[in-house]
């Protein structure tokens, strides 16, 4: 009961100043809402990885070039610099490897570049994918017309992303025509059906890329190496054995090389999770601190309302209130301003992230977590931050306090 | 006619004792005594004027009393209850339920209404909102300020808003009320309806010790006390212990054990 009473005098107090306290609420909740939003895009960022690969299936295996020390610049390396392409010790040799071990259905090699292509405009920097047929049964991709690669051609074909063709021809549909990729002509033999995940663990967006014959691309440019091979398994039931396979039968094929990761479920997209796991806490330590400076609004307004209030604080204890009773109260202020701002900051945050959903390929992650971050920190917030007034307020001398005309 | 202090065995018991109490401020060669060796005993019922220049320690002297300040040394003792024992927490406990304060400036809280201001006190006593409000009408009620509840203090004369400081200081039904000067910011009309309203709380047997500057408001006393440089220059009683009023609710348990014994010798 005694609770409740220490609410309504709080609620009445801050009803007596509301554009302060509104103010102060919004200071809190541009703090918070910022958090949300990090939390909500990177919540959605993720959740869209890891449904890819759950729509790709179980039976999905990746084997990938390690990074020398599992790091955060490496990761970081790994997703964004260019200097990855470099170190991959993956050759068309270990493609042929795993093709002929039990229970894989399905081998595709990724050997990514970008290059300069023209066509009827030019595109100075596309990316250029070197593959095999295999990879459109991998990746359950759909061709909008024409045929994949073929092993059995000899000329230089190529399958064209749906937004590529029509930067380079204007057209959806380009199929005869030819292109040059590093001085090598190419006829576009397919053209994939609109794809709309650019992120994704290749870390491809299908849609601007142009594929080719691995072999094709091996030829004209020396130094390109297989950064990726996808592999679908034939039973799933065995995928741990078969992983274990592929592992001993490349280290044996690599005579003992043991810089590659065979990975599979979750595991496919934890360089990607990393990472965004490592932007979204460097964000919201940056939202962190906008949050610390709304902390500091609060603190102040408080201790300007207590030194506004000393009179009442005088009078309060003359007529009975204990030092508790006017912490409570204080503190309760405090609290009530930062959880008001909490609820601001979530309808503000998600009304951001909504927003952004409509120009980005991205919806915002609701979950519970992020709605327990939003009160706790609110809570903590108030409760740091409205400490030392309530402190200051509950030590005032009423003898002193009465005298005092703010 | 007056009496001589101690000389008349009082039936009311004493509800405050001070013993050698000291109040000083500053040290060494900056000290200064606001009050010294100090002794008193107040019998329930009293109506004590003090009297004295500035700076005798009339107020440091209600301060004490009325649990707001605490001496440097001698014993106060509440109720035969010695005050130094009394936790912080329950001191504020005793300030809502036993001690009503009336002061010279009135001091209602501006951003309240008058019956949230006068409700204060039972804030701290622990009544529910509805309870509290209900009291506070009752006893604005009484000093017909009942169609002014919800002005604000600004809004009200300073002899109304004195009338609701008074009110506030007997919503909780205290034992002892405690005026600072509380016809110092008011007119003589005023000041005469304070004090017949501080007669009358007086008349229901509550204990009032008032500090005032004004000779003439000392008929409304029974025991009128001069201080000179913290100590007692004069106390004199206009009226005997025995002669006292008594509170309405111990009247009624006087009379029910009356009437207890009665039943019993039947």
């Amino acid at each position: 009961m005694l609770l409740r009473t220490h609410l309504e005098l709080a609620k009445s107090s801050l009803r007596q100043n509301r554009t302060r306290s509104f103010l102060t609420t919004l200071g809190i909740g541009i703090g918070v809402a910022s958090i949300i939003l990090i939390l909500s895009l990177m919540g959605s960022i993720s959740s869209l990885v890891a449904s890819q690969v759950s729509q790709i299936g179980q039976d999905l295996i990746v084997v990938r070039p390690s990074a020398t020390k599992d790091t955060v610049t490496s990761i970081v390396d790994e997703l964004t610099s260019s200097t990855q392409y470099l170190k991959s010790n993956l050759t068309m040799k270990d493609v042929a490897t795993i093709a002929r071990l039990d229970n894989v259905a399905s081998v595709a090699p990724l050997a990514v570049s970008v290059n300069s292509l023209r066509g009827e405009n030019l595109v100075p920097s596309a990316t250029v994918v070197g593959t095999t047929a295999d990879f459109i049964k991998i990746q359950n991709l759909t061709l909008k017309s024409g045929t994949f690669l073929r092993e059995d051609t000899k000329t230089n074909t190529a399958v064209i992303g749906a937004g590529l063709a029509n930067e380079l021809y204007g057209t959806g549909e380009p199929i005869g025509k030819t292109l040059q990729l590093l001085g090598s002509k190419f006829i576009i033999v397919g053209v994939l059906s609109k794809v709309d995940d650019p992120i994704n663990f290749n870390n491809l967006d299908l849609d601007q890329c142009l594929f080719v014959s691995a072999n094709a691309l091996n030829e004209i440019d020396n130094s390109l190496q297989i950064q990726q091979i996808n592999i679908r398994a034939a039973n799933t039931d065995g995928l741990k054995e078969t992983i274990d396979l592929i592992r001993e039968t490349l280290v044996t094929a690599k005579s003992g090389d043991t810089n590659f990761k065979v990975l599979s479920g979750e595991e496919i997209t934890h360089p990607a999770g990393t990472l965004f796991s490592i932007i979204s806490g460097i964000l919201s330590i940056v939202a962190g601190i906008s949050l610390v400076v709304g902390g500091i609004g609060v603190m102040n307004i408080m201790l300007v309302s207590v030194a506004e209030r000393t009179h009442e604080i005088g009078v309060r204890k003359a007529v009975g209130a204990s030092f508790s009773n006017i912490f409570m109260q204080f503190l309760l202020e405090a609290l009530i301003l930062t959880l008001l701002g909490g609820i601001l900051g979530l309808v503000l945050g998600y009304g951001v992230a909504f927003g952004l959903c409509l120009i980005t390929p991205f919806n915002p992650y609701i979950s519970w977590e992020i709605l327990v971050i939003a009160f706790l920190t609110s809570f903590v917030v108030g409760v740091i931050f409205g400490l030392y007034p309530a402190l200051k307020a509950a030590g005032k001398n009423p003898i002193y306090s009465l005298k005092f005309w703010g | 006619m007056c009496y001589n202090v101690g000389n008349m065995p009082g039936e009311n018991e004493t509800i405050i004792r001070l013993e050698g109490l000291t109040k000083r401020y500053g040290y060494g060669d900056a000290a200064s005594f606001a009050l010294k060796d100090f002794d008193l005993t107040v019998k329930r019922g009293e109506f004590i004027m003090i009297m004295g220049p500035s700076g005798c320690g009339k107020t440091t002297l209600l301060n004490i009393i009325g649990l707001l300040d605490t001496a440097t040394s001698g014993a106060y003792y509440l109720n035969d209850e010695p005050v130094s024992r009394i936790s912080a927490r329950r001191q504020a406990r005793l300030r809502a339920k036993k001690i009503g304060f009336i002061f010279q400036n009135f001091n209602l809280i501006p951003d309240l209404p008058i019956i949230e201001n006068v409700s204060l006190p039972l804030v701290y006593s622990g009544y529910h909102k509805t309870r509290r409000l209900i009291k506070a009408s009752e006893a604005l009620d009484r000093f017909n300020l009942k169609e002014k509840e919800y002005y604000m203090p600004f809004q009200l004369s300073g002899g109304q808003q004195q009338r609701a400081a008074i009110a506030r200081a007997i919503v909780a039904k205290p034992e002892i009320i405690l005026a600072d000067e509380p016809t110092g910011n008011l007119d003589s009309h005023s000041s005469t309806l304070v004090m017949e309203e501080l007669k009358r709380i007086h008349s229901e047997g509550n204990t009032i010790i008032m500090v005032t500057h004004n000779p003439s408001l000392t008929v409304y006393a029974t025991r009128v006390i001069n201080m000179l440089d913290g100590a007692i220059d004069t106390d004199v009683k206009t009226v005997k212990d025995s002669d006292l009023p008594v509170r309405v609710e111990e009247k009624t348990k006087k009379h029910k054990k009356k009437n207890k014994k009665k039943r019993g010798r039947r």
